[in-house]
């Protein structure tokens, strides 16, 4: 059965390149095909006994194998869902660019390697799916050329160094204990020094660290996010970069397990402690960053790398409530994220511009655009009854009871920065007068709003039942050994305080439905157009009645002199180092042929002057 | 204790709503009093209210409509989820951090309303408040931290009940620090001079309420009376003790108990409203970068130092 997955997924995505040269049409539906295929046998693979097939016995004296866990499952699963539904999103997206067969089959290798990083059962399998998925990630990210080959190569460079660094660990691994499945070397990790460990751990970091944009291995991620296309924005910012996520876990929690990695240091100077404090400043720089973009895309790349520390922040910190948040992020980020770059890739396509200065009084001519961008909008805040609430309440609240009251200050505050970015979003595409270049965009598509509705749909229910999803996550945590959680359908009850998600829904619609009715009751409105509006007096232009650039300027001119990307200079600094160098070495090759006789004379004459015993005198 | 749960779902909301009425209508008379002038009846929020039901008012869309109702659903909610006097339906479930996001709901509702009605006050509003949000929030959310971590738990039901146990956390060590902090923004939170920058009826004609005539205009002065009454009454529950007496006087069991908790807890948020009324009325308006500058230098300052005594004791 997981053959079966990798092999229909990897095969699926050559078929459909091929398909595509005959007819565009059939492509489409194949490839679609092929992922619901697969989402159903990752399904169906729910709660299956944990167990390892070798797929490709002696690869270089080496046994490839897979392996499917609870945890493994979960993250698989979500990426073959969501993978589902960017290619029902990309159906219309991708109509009218050119080499479309080959963003299929690129876009179905990504997805083909992420299920391989699931489902790898060693270190060896894992490395080879994840550079699949990395460098058909590379084509993609410059798929659109222009800037978008410079973001490329940015990713590629950083992501080489994090590969690199894991091929070290693992290697390291493989000459110190002879073995790479995952089952085995938990066993050998527990008897290996603290000195080791850490060396270990923090190679894996600096790998998934990159993925999953940490400070400070983030820079990569904001100009890759908002040059690539956006279907592809959806899965890189909702899945791949969450595989940093699956790996931290899987290095931490199921080869090293939670005592060794807890017990690495003691208080604030502990190695999980370290990182959380990384997640923290991940979480707050970011978000704010996030606020001061005027390119509708990149505020939702940033605002990436600040919900990636909630994430690494709830793995990181050690507690079963924090990982289970972590995890229950994920899926969150996931569905929100993954909505929102879909949403914002349409508006880009209908207008051809994300510059939110630009934009503007969409609402009356796509709806339904805005009330699903506001869903997700709602879910990345964390808004009560959508899914982003319920993980980060269960973060804070086992930060506070655990004694943390500054991390969790970080992640409040984030939060704020959340706040101000997304309702940004919303206003400056949405609201505001509709500008006379605007008048005739038209609704889109059935297949461009069915994935976002479903999207939508799902932050809402996750939001009111967190119960379905924190099930799972229970049997994930729970195999990592921690305590399990008392899950009802309504959230989490325990005693030091529970959220019952179905008392604020009921309480909701009940005062809504009575405030509806007081409004409704009283006296009738007229609708006027959007001319007609207040000026004490003054006549109402047209079109361009909007506040929408420099939104938030008098917070920029206090906060944007803090919020330099520091790191970000500091490997321009970096980059302008080895450039130097290599122009001072590159200076060598002078192109003259005197000048190489002259170096062949030089050495000659100091290869002799060494002969003769270094006495010039 | 069923009867009391549904006694507070019905009574706690109303008592928000007539609170924050009457509140704002006495502080037009304390304001013209101290101005020298003699104001309006106390009542007069009330009449205004009846009198705009009835009105025809233009509307801007579906947004503009719901997102106002939203707005207020969304603060009637919140009073559900705070303790008023002993009346606390629902707060001891999910408690402050489940505040924390439900506050947002009035502020938003309002502002995707406003947004819609697509005049540049109400979006010059909308930008301030939010700013200034930021600024107060900054300095609250070490405030709310600081009360958490103190007593260890999550739940404001907690707080007010370890209050009235061990006396009011306002005078409390090292509680008293996260509440001067509380006192120093409390006018940001309330909104009211010299913190009005969103409002601002002179400069931006009161901001997000621009468009708003007629049952709008009804409604969104019931969320405005009823976010008053929550930012104070957060203040209260968490600094003033709820519901509890100080000293060695206890209050009878029983619904005249309930009754008598709730007339201290009103009481002690008029107190305090009147004091940020005194604020209100000798401040002229701060710009906003102003509010900002100041929201996060004291204020923040203090909280900052409240927050490490707190988890280093």
């Amino acid at each position: 059965m997981l053959e079966a997955i990798l092999v229909v997924a990897f095969g699926g995505a050559l078929v459909s390149y091929f398909l595509g040269r005959w007819t565009s049409r059939i492509r489409d539906y194949f490839a679609l095909g092929v992922w619901i295929a697969i989402l159903g046998m990752t399904s169906y693979l729910h709660q299956i006994e944990p167990k390892i097939s070798t797929f490709y016995p002696g690869f270089l004296g080496y046994d490839l194998s897979l392996r499917i866990t609870s945890l493994s499952w979960l993250f698989a699963v979500t990426v073959a869902a969501v993978s589902v539904l960017v290619i029902i999103y990309s159906f219309r997206y991708i109509k009218g660019h050119e080499k479309r067969n080959l963003f299929y089959f690129l876009l179905l290798l990504v997805n083909g390697g992420m299920m391989g990083i699931t489902l790898s059962g060693d270190l060896l399998s894992f490395y080879i799916f994840w550079e699949i998925a990395s460098w058909s990630t590379f084509l993609l990210i410059s798929f659109n050329r222009g800037k978008a080959l410079p973001a490329g190569l940015r990713y590629v460079v950083m992501s080489v160094i994090g590969s690199a660094a894991m091929l070290v660990a693992t290697l390291s691994l493989y000459s110190s204990y002879g073995t790479l499945a995952l089952s085995d070397l938990s066993t050998h990790l527990a008897t290996a020094g603290g000195g080791y460990v850490i060396f270990i751990f923090l190679l894996f970091f600096v790998s998934f660290g990159v993925k999953n944009a940490i400070v400070p291995f983030h820079t990569w991620l904001p100009p890759a996010h908002s040059e690539a296309p956006a279907p592809f924005s959806a899965v890189l910012s909702g899945l791949l970069v969450k595989m940093g996520t699956y790996g931290l876990i899987l290095i931490f929690y199921l080869i090293a397990g939670m005592k060794i990695f807890l017990g690495l240091g003691t208080g604030i100077w502990s190695f999980h402690y370290i990182i959380s404090a990384l997640a923290g400043v991940t979480i707050v720089v970011p978000s704010f960053i996030a606020v001061l973009q005027d390119d509708a895309k990149k505020t939702l790349a940033w605002s990436t790398v600040g919900q990636a520390g909630y994430i690494v922040l709830g793995v990181s910190f050690g507690t079963g409530l924090a990982l289970a948040a972590g995890i229950f992020h994920f899926l969150n980020h996931a569905m929100f994220k993954s909505l929102l770059f879909m949403s914002i890739g349409t508006v880009e396509r209908k207008t051809s511009t994300r510059d939110l200065n630009e934009l503007g009084g969409l609402v009356k001519r796509t709806p339904v655009l805005f009330v699903v961008t506001l869903v997700g909008a709602a879910g990345l805040i964390g808004i009560p009854l959508t899914n982003g609430f319920f993980s980060k309440w269960m973060l804070y609240k086992t930060l506070i009871l655990e004694g943390n009251p500054f991390l969790a200050f970080a992640a409040l505050v984030g939060t704020w920065g959340t706040v101000l970015y997304s309702y940004r979003l919303i206003h400056n595409v949405f609201f505001g007068q509709l500008p006379e270049k605007y008048r005739d965009v038209t609704r889109t598509s059935f297949s461009t709003y069915l994935p976002m509705v479903i999207l939508s749909i799902a932050i809402v229910f996750f939001g009111v039942f967190p119960g379905f999803l924190l099930g799972e996550i229970n049997v994930v945590t729970t195999s990592l050994g921690f305590t399990p959680l008392d899950v009802q359908l309504w959230g989490i009850s325990s005693d030091s305080g529970t959220v019952n998600t179905l008392n604020i829904l009921a309480a909701l619609a009940v005062v809504g439905v009575m405030v509806w009715y007081l409004f409704r009751s009283s006296a009738e409105t007229t609708e006027v157009s959007q001319e007609d509006s207040y000026t004490a007096g003054a006549p109402v232009p047209q079109g361009r009645f909007t506040y929408t650039a420099d939104f938030y300027r008098p917070l920029e001119k206090i906060i944007r002199p803090y919020l330099k990307d520091r790191i970000e200079d500091f490997y321009g600094m970096l980059v302008g180092f080895v450039g130097v160098l290599s122009d001072t070495v590159r200076r060598i090759y002078t192109g003259y042929v005197g000048t190489y006789v002259a170096y062949i004379l030089a050495l000659l004459a100091a290869v002799l002057l060494v002969q003769l015993g270094w006495k010039p005198w | 204790m069923v009867g009391m749960k549904i006694a507070g779902i019905i009574f706690s909301p109303i008592i928000g709503v007539i609170t924050g009425l009457l509140l704002t209508g006495a502080a037009r008379k304390m304001v013209a009093r101290v101005e020298w002038r003699y104001g309006p009846p106390i009542l007069q929020p009330v009449i205004d209210l009846i009198k705009l039901f009835f009105q025809r008012p233009p509307s801007h869309g579906k947004t503009f409509d719901y997102g106002l109702i939203a707005s207020l659903a969304g603060s009637i909610v919140l009073v559900l989820f705070l303790p008023v006097g002993r009346l606390c339906p629902l707060s001891e479930g999910g408690g402050l951090l489940l505040i924390t996001y439900l506050i947002l709901i009035g502020p938003l509702g309002m502002a995707l309303s406003g947004g819609e009605g697509a005049n540049p006050y109400v979006s010059i509003g909308i930008s301030r408040k939010l700013i200034l949000s930021l600024g107060y929030e900054v300095t609250l959310l070490l405030i709310l931290l600081s009360v958490m971590s103190e007593y260890d738990t999550i739940s404001i039901f907690n707080v007010v009940r370890a209050q009235s146990e061990n006396g009011w956390s306002l005078f409390s060590w090292p509680l008293v620090i996260p509440g001067l902090a509380y006192l120093l923004i409390l006018p940001a939170i309330l909104g009211v001079k010299p913190f009005d920058v969103a409002s601002a009826p002179q400069e931006i004609s009161s901001g997000p309420h621009v468009e708003y005539g007629g049952k709008y205009l009804a409604l969104s002065k019931l969320e405005g009376g009823l976010s008053e009454f929550i930012g104070i009454a957060l203040f209260v529950n968490l600094f003033l003790g709820g519901w509890s007496i100080p000293g060695s006087l206890h209050l009878p069991a029983g619904v005249l108990g309930v009754f008598l908790g709730v007339l201290v807890f009103l009481a002690k948020v008029a107190f305090v409203f009147s004091l940020n009324v005194t604020v209100s009325a000798s401040f002229p308006r701060l710009r906003v970068e102003q509010a900002v500058k100041y929201l996060w230098s004291w204020p923040a300052f203090i909280g900052l130092v409240g927050l490490i005594i707190v988890s280093a004791l």
